[in-house]
């Protein structure tokens, strides 16, 4: 689930955290500028794992900040293909499931990946939301809320920026993960 | 920004909640005062309530040992540590063929991941205290088979 990735950045340091001893300063950037956000193809930065070198420290004409180029080691959260993940259910729609890890939330399995075959019922307390059933032998297994889920990631995938999206669309999600429920042992935890 | 390596290696849940431990990431109300951002709590919140919080680094070295004899790939054995299975079914999405490639060989697989690694708090609760008792008595029969081979 937790890969390191080492980077290499050209960072300005302010002229205010000068007081500060160097590493806790630089690394204080850092965790400004990287901390739970996304890099493409790398996945979601959770947090600063070491300094490797600190390098420079010139002053540039006109400017009071220092510039340093730093390199240093980032734990990144980026789910490999073929990953089992225990995620708990988000949100339910008739497009699909919605998982959240508590830290991520853009876990998706669409409907041709859930256990087959299965239908959807409206939920009675929630309006907008519907409940997934498994119908298997003749026994019904619903997916509910209650308990953990488990899925295997199928794909990760990193959709461009948009220049314009429409007003009271979803906010938009820098990291993808599609998930599947189709296999023996994947589902509701309590199911198996 | 330039990317030196992207992958510089794989991290297993445990060695993550080390990490974030050993910067003093905790439940109790000290966290307010740990130097750990929000974010980073809410990995930490995660990996606390997985298999990952009861392992050791001495438990996971000796699950690698011991796993070196199914030739499993470095993935399987990533999610086997992250996902601690208990039973056949659970590992059937992790292994690839696993009745092709192990056969007889998944329950050994079992058994020695239930040995080794400590049951993650949510598996303990729902109604395992049935079965600890023979857990136990298996517990004490392996370790000492694997001290009467080590003779």
């Amino acid at each position: 689930m937790f890969f390191l990735s080492l980077i290499e950045h050209t960072l300005r340091l302010p002229p205010h955290l000068l007081d500060l001893p160097l590493n806790e300063a630089i690394k204080g950037e850092l965790e400004s500028l990287f901390l739970d956000k996304v890099i493409a193809n790398l996945g979601l930065c959770i947090s600063v794992y070491d300094i490797r070198s600190i390098d420079g420290g010139f002053v540039f004409p006109g400017d009071g900040a220092s510039t340093y180029t730093v390199e240093f080691r980032l734990v990144m959260f980026r789910p490999f293909v073929g990953e089992i993940i225990t995620a708990k259910l988000k949100e339910s729609d008739a497009n699909g499931l919605q998982l959240s890890l508590g830290f991520f939330d853009d876990i998706y399995i669409p409907v041709h990946l859930m256990p087959n075959p299965c239908h959807c019922e409206p939920d009675p307390e929630n309006k907008s939301q519907v409940i997934w059933i498994w119908d298997y032998q003749e026994q019904k297994f619903p997916i509910d809320g209650l308990d953990e889920i488990r899925f295997q990631v199928q794909s990760v995938s990193y959709p461009p920026i948009p220049v314009e999206q429409p007003k009271e669309s979803k906010p938009f999600a820098p990291m993808m993960i599609m998930g599947s429920l189709d296999y023996d042992g994947l589902g509701p935890v309590s199911w198996w | 920004m330039k990317i030196k390596k992207a992958n510089a290696g794989a991290l297993t849940n445990f060695e993550v909640l080390d990490f974030l431990r050993s910067r003093g990431a905790a439940k109790d109300p000290t966290r307010v005062i740990a130097p750990i951002a929000a974010s980073e709590f809410k990995v930490y919140d995660y990996l606390v309530e997985s298999a990952a919080c009861n392992q050791t680094r001495e438990s996971i070295n000796e699950l690698l040992d011991k796993c070196k004899k199914y030739d499993l790939a470095k993935a399987e054995i990533l999610n086997i540590i992250n996902i601690r299975p208990a039973s056949p079914v659970e590992i059937d999405p992790i292994i690839e063929e696993s009745e092709k490639r192990m056969g007889e060989g998944i329950e050994d697989l079992i058994e020695m991941v239930t040995t080794v690694l400590p049951p993650p708090p949510t598996q303990m609760n729902t109604g395992e205290e049935v079965v600890a008792g023979d857990e136990e008595i298996a517990d004490g029969e392996q370790t000492a088979t694997a001290m009467a081979t080590e003779n």
